[in-house]
């Protein structure tokens, strides 16, 4: 592949655009401000790359990476500082341009003076409205603040009423369950005890063949007995 | 061999010049048209296919302030022949006078490491790599106004900043996982 290059047509330009000094315009002062602001900004690269070579030391690629960003750092934090020392010229100019005008009686001043009592009256309205938030805010953190309060005793409240109703039915159950479980013994015996006797009693009137339907006394005894189911 | 010198010649009055070499000579012309659009600056626009440039036009080109390499990521002939043009430019023209323009890059047959590999380049030379559009008229709208940026700062249009100021600030970075396998 031969290494062609520029093409001698490969030029595009616009066609009226100003050559040179023969077809040039008329430049106002503000062009040739620009332009003259252009050549130094040249001149600084042009000086800059001569004296490139001047300073030279020997050190490694990774030590010129590290001199390098923070070169830059420095660089970067220069010129913000520089610029906002320019933004802060400019603003004492405007200002101090502003006094003079106003001080001076033309309709301008007047009109002026006209926007700064609108911009006065404005910022007080937000000074106002600022003060009116800020007692808005303190009473809505107050009323937050009270809520959480609520919160945090209805929380502790049912913590507590819970505690209590768990404590409460052990010791009742406890004394609860051994008076029962004493109960239930004596029951147990105590009807154990009346079988017995009674199957005693059926075994006596069934073997003796007494006649208890006669006698009252002993036919209500009698009837008791069936009561019971015959149990060993 | 002859290279290319940003300071061989002086400076043109309210000029900026840029040459675009691009080795399929595609994307050049329509550029070039949207660069000469702008009106604050006269821009003078050269065109070239590779380097080393004819000497003949050695006495009438201006000097120039920005060179632009033009890659097609759908060729690899693109990627080479710019590499290989590399060489016979003049060390001072990589303090912030070269940038890399890429097209296609959202084409589907393009393959992941030529991206890589140009965004290596761009970055071990610490230039600007920008992604053009050429196929629609405001893809190359964007592209000449974005490569406008960088040529106004090239050739010293910018008050208090020089384009090795502005290159720090754009060049090409690498990201840190460049060289894990990408997720297709």
């Amino acid at each position: 592949m031969d290494s062609s290059g520029e093409d001698i047509n490969g030029m595009v330009e616009k066609d009226d655009a100003p050559k040179g000094p023969s077809g040039q315009k008329e430049t106002s002062t503000a062009d040739m401000l620009r332009i003259k602001q252009q050549m130094s900004n040249q001149c600084f690269e042009m000086e800059v790359y001569l004296n490139a070579g001047k300073n030279r030391r020997s050190c490694s690629t990774s030590e010129a990476e590290r001199d390098y960003s923070d070169h830059i750092s420095e660089l970067e934090r220069v010129k913000t500082l520089q610029f906002n020392q320019t933004l802060a010229l400019h603003r004492m100019q405007m200002w101090h341009a502003m006094g003079e005008k106003i001080k001076t009686n033309d309709p301008e001043a007047d009109a002026l003076k006209v926007v700064n009592q609108r911009c006065m009256a404005l910022c007080c309205r937000i000074k106002q409205i600022q003060q009116e938030t800020r007692l808005l805010q303190d009473e809505i953190t107050e009323l937050q603040k009270k809520r959480l309060e609520m919160k945090r005793l209805t929380h502790e409240k049912m913590k507590e009423m819970e505690d209590l109703m768990s404590r409460k039915e052990h010791p009742d159950t406890e004394k609860y369950k051994a008076a029962l479980e004493k109960g239930q013994t004596n029951l147990e015996k105590y009807k154990k005890m009346s079988i017995m006797a009674q199957n005693v009693l059926r075994g006596l009137l069934l073997a003796c063949k007494i006649n208890w339907l006669d006698d009252p006394k002993l036919r209500d005894v009698a009837m008791t007995l069936e009561e019971f189911p015959i149990t060993d | 061999m002859s290279r290319l010198n940003p300071f061989a010649k002086l400076p043109g009055l309210n000029t900026a010049s840029v040459l675009l070499v691009e080795s399929e000579e595609h994307f050049q012309q329509s550029l070039a048209e949207a660069l000469v659009e702008e009106t604050s600056v006269t821009v003078n626009v050269r065109l070239a296919k590779s380097f080393p440039l004819p000497i003949e036009n050695d006495e009438s080109r201006p000097r120039i302030d920005l060179v632009v390499f033009i890659i097609n990521l759908t060729s690899e002939l693109s990627f080479q022949s710019a590499e290989a043009s590399l060489k016979y430019l003049e060390p001072g023209y990589f303090l912030g006078k070269v940038c890399f323009m890429v097209t296609n890059a959202r084409s589907s047959s393009v393959p992941a490491e030529r991206l890589d590999a140009v965004r290596r380049l761009a970055a071990s030379l610490h230039c600007p790599l920008l992604f053009a559009e050429e196929q629609t008229p405001e893809g190359v709208t964007n592209a000449a106004e974005r490569l406008l940026t960088i040529l106004k700062a090239a050739a010293g249009f910018v008050p208090f900043t020089t384009p090795l100021y502005l290159s720090n600030l754009t060049r090409c970075t690498l990201p840190p996982d460049i060289d894990q396998p990408s997720f297709d």
